[in-house]
């Protein structure tokens, strides 16, 4: 956690902080999707409580603690109350250990007659080497949740709901895990702040001798994966169980598939895990694909210079500096979770044989492939 | 007052002890279990427990070979697996049961 | 006590009991979590050995599929009530219980006995930069010193693949054509 008293409280600060972003995140989201999903479809959505109906979200919250409590007859209780929890803890964990802004960095000072070392601080929840097994591993313990649930409320549409969701998970992970292979291959780091930082400044790059430069594109990462990215994010879709890939709700076939039993607190929680598996999403997106934290055009340096005019001391200006960065990276993170929104509202549901066939019959030949002629290119340009 | 070191001071023999009881409690599941995918299920973590003493031998002595060696158990774990419960599914398909006391008869 | 002790500990109570569990409850679909539960701490035990990357396979590995997939299996049969769970007989139960604590002795003296032997302290693993060295480390003698068996997993799981479809397909099933 840290060397001293001052490190380890600014980093338990920090995980909660980042833990109650991720909560306070969904009830604007839910009310962005309500309203979004009206303006797609030409109607008003709730406007009544509160200026543009964002109030609705506390009426909302008030109705979720006050339902009745319930629990299906034929159910299994440990299993029933566990799942809504074990919903949120791996999306919880997964958004902790993805990067938000530039590392700030803090000079030696002195509090309570005590000098205090100089500090690097990340902003994230934690900073780990491999970052990107990390949050594979975990975020693919959300399968547990959804099947506990299928299994412990006693219903047949509830289970058949959580085998498909769980069947749909672990094949679009293959197709997940494959496309990430390039990016890791073109980075060479599993460390995500590595990899960001691999994408500063303008496209430039060097191929069979010849450097190509370009003057207004920016080195990201999509420039070079487009396949890959095009890739992740759908089967970024299949593992957040959104439309078009959420077979396991399904409200024509299965009633609302494995939280049919679910109301109140406890259907608020799987809510709660399936925008936070968005969430890892579009950070994971900006992440590899669009440079992170960075600025088109614009580099750390001249922010940083800039924000040194601003501020009185060097750790003052590199946290301004790293607060001008988080707030690009919250444009780029909503401008993702807005097209989760707009996709969800517009594409119909895919047949259950087609979602296989496109998991396991399109997607993963193409991201393998891809990964096989990343990896001949870049053999060919380091050579 | 006993002494208690081994408490506090946590070394290559606590990951040694730890991965032997984790081997034997598997063991015991093999043994004592009837149900075929309990049974595997139990063959999952006595290779656990081999795994962790593979990955405190590396730490501990700075090698990495112990560390391919896991990386090997590993994918023949996942390989086993899925061989055994899809003949589990054959077995339960064909007799509505996977208890092995009702499979002794394959055997002569 | 330091972080590390505390953090054994902890790791290691869990690892233990959900182990237990396993082995001693008798509804299957508990015993496919708690073993999800197992590989979590064992993982999170990779973790205070310094071995990020294979901590992260085992919970995508074990965690994330190959449980998963036994989950799915229990669900499908429907297996609520067992007849029994346990193997018949006392005599037998006792024998091999007695056997089982006899290995566990045999194996916990000897490693006690050893202690001389083997290292007592991190020494060589302390530097936090280590974890991306190990990865990489990892990954070259994976590719270069043991290609081979790389590429003969490969095969043994190409072989695998096609033979858990081949077993799965029996006649009968939901895709035999009537």
């Amino acid at each position: 956690m840290g060397q001293d008293t001052f490190q380890i409280t600014v980093n338990c600060i920090k995980l909660v902080l980042v833990f109650l972003m991720m909560v306070q995140a969904v009830p604007i989201l839910v009310w962005l999707e309500r309203r979004g999903s009206a303006f797609i479809q030409n109607r008003l959505g709730p406007n009544r409580v509160g200026p543009l109906g964002l109030m609705q979200l506390l009426a909302d919250a008030v109705k979720f603690l006050t339902k009745e409590e319930f629990f299906p007859a034929g159910g299994v209780k440990f299993l029933y109350y566990a799942a809504p929890v074990a919903a949120l803890v791996p999306a919880t964990l997964a958004f902790a250990a993805i990067p938000m802004s530039a590392p700030v960095h803090i000079d030696p000072f002195e509090m309570f007659g005590k000098n205090w070392g100089p500090y690097t601080f990340f902003w994230q929840g934690f900073e780990i080497n491999v970052g990107i097994v990390y949050i594979l591993g975990v975020s693919s313990l959300g399968a547990y949740s959804i099947l506990m649930a299928g299994w412990g409320s006693g219903n047949k549409y509830s289970l058949l709901g959580a085998l498909r969701a769980s069947a749909q998970i672990i094949s679009y992970e293959l197709a997940l895990g494959l496309s990430i292979v390039g990016i890791i291959l073109l980075y060479g780091t599993f460390n995500l702040g590595e990899m960001i930082a691999a994408q500063q400044g303008l496209l430039h790059f060097q191929f069979l001798g010849h450097t190509v430069e370009s003057t207004w594109l920016p080195n990201w990462g999509i420039f070079y994966q487009p396949l890959a990215a095009v890739i992740f994010f759908a089967a970024t879709f299949a593992e957040s169980n959104r439309l078009p890939f959420d077979l396991a709700e399904g409200e024509a076939e299965l009633v609302a598939g494995f939280h049919v039993e679910y109301g109140g607190f406890k259907m608020l929680l799987f809510f709660i895990g399936e925008y936070g598996h968005m969430m890892v999403a579009a950070g994971l997106m900006t992440t590899f694909f669009f440079g992170g934290w960075s600025i088109p055009g614009v580099s750390y340096e001249s922010v940083y210079q800039w924000a040194q005019g601003a501020a009185a001391t060097n750790s003052g200006a590199s946290l301004l500096a790293g607060l001008i960065h988080f707030l690009v990276w919250t444009v780029k993170f909503a401008i993702f979770l807005w097209i989760f929104i707009q996709v969800r509202w517009t594409l119909p549901r895919f047949r259950y044989d087609q979602l296989m066939d496109l998991g396991w019959k399109t997607m993963l030949p193409w991201a393998l492939g891809n990964t096989i002629i990343t990896a001949i290119v870049l053999l060919i340009a380091h050579s | 007052m006993p002494n208690l070191d081994f408490l506090t001071e946590v070394g290559l023999t606590h990951y040694l002890i730890l991965s032997a009881v984790i081997f034997c409690i598997g063991m015991a599941g093999v043994l004592l279990r009837r149900n075929a995918i309990v049974i595997l299920m139990s063959i999952e973590l006595m290779l656990n427990g081999v795994n962790i003493t593979f990955v405190a031998f590396s730490s501990y002595l700075g090698k990495m070979e112990g560390q391919i060696m896991v990386f090997f158990v590993l994918t023949i774990a996942a390989a086993e697996a899925a061989v055994g419960l899809a003949l589990a599914v054959a077995i339960f398909k064909r007799f509505k049961e996977v208890n092995i006391r009702f499979f002794e008869n394959l055997k002569g | 006590m330091s972080t590390d002790a505390i953090l054994f500990w902890i790791l290691a109570f869990m690892t233990v009991s959900s182990a237990l569990t396993v082995v001693l409850i008798t509804n299957p679909i508990y015993c496919a979590l708690s073993l999800a539960l197992t590989m979590v701490g064992v993982s999170a035990l990779f973790v205070t050995l310094n071995a990020y990357f294979l901590a992260g396979v085992q919970m995508i590995v074990y965690a994330g599929a190959v449980l998963v997939l036994f989950v799915m299996v229990l669900m499908l049969f429907d297996l609520k009530h067992e007849l029994q769970a346990f193997t018949r007989g006392k005599m037998t139960g006792a024998l091999k219980l007695a056997s089982i604590g006899l290995l566990a002795g045999l194996i916990a003296g000897a490693i006690l006995m050893s202690n001389g032997i083997l290292l007592t302290k991190s020494e060589a693993f302390t530097s936090p930069d280590m974890a991306s060295d190990t990865t990489k480390q990892l990954g070259h003698l994976i590719f270069s010193q043991y290609l081979f068996g790389f590429e003969a997993l490969g095969v043994l799981l190409m072989v695998v693949a096609v033979g858990a479809v081949a077993l799965s397909r029996s006649k009968g099933g939901t895709h035999a054509k009537s």
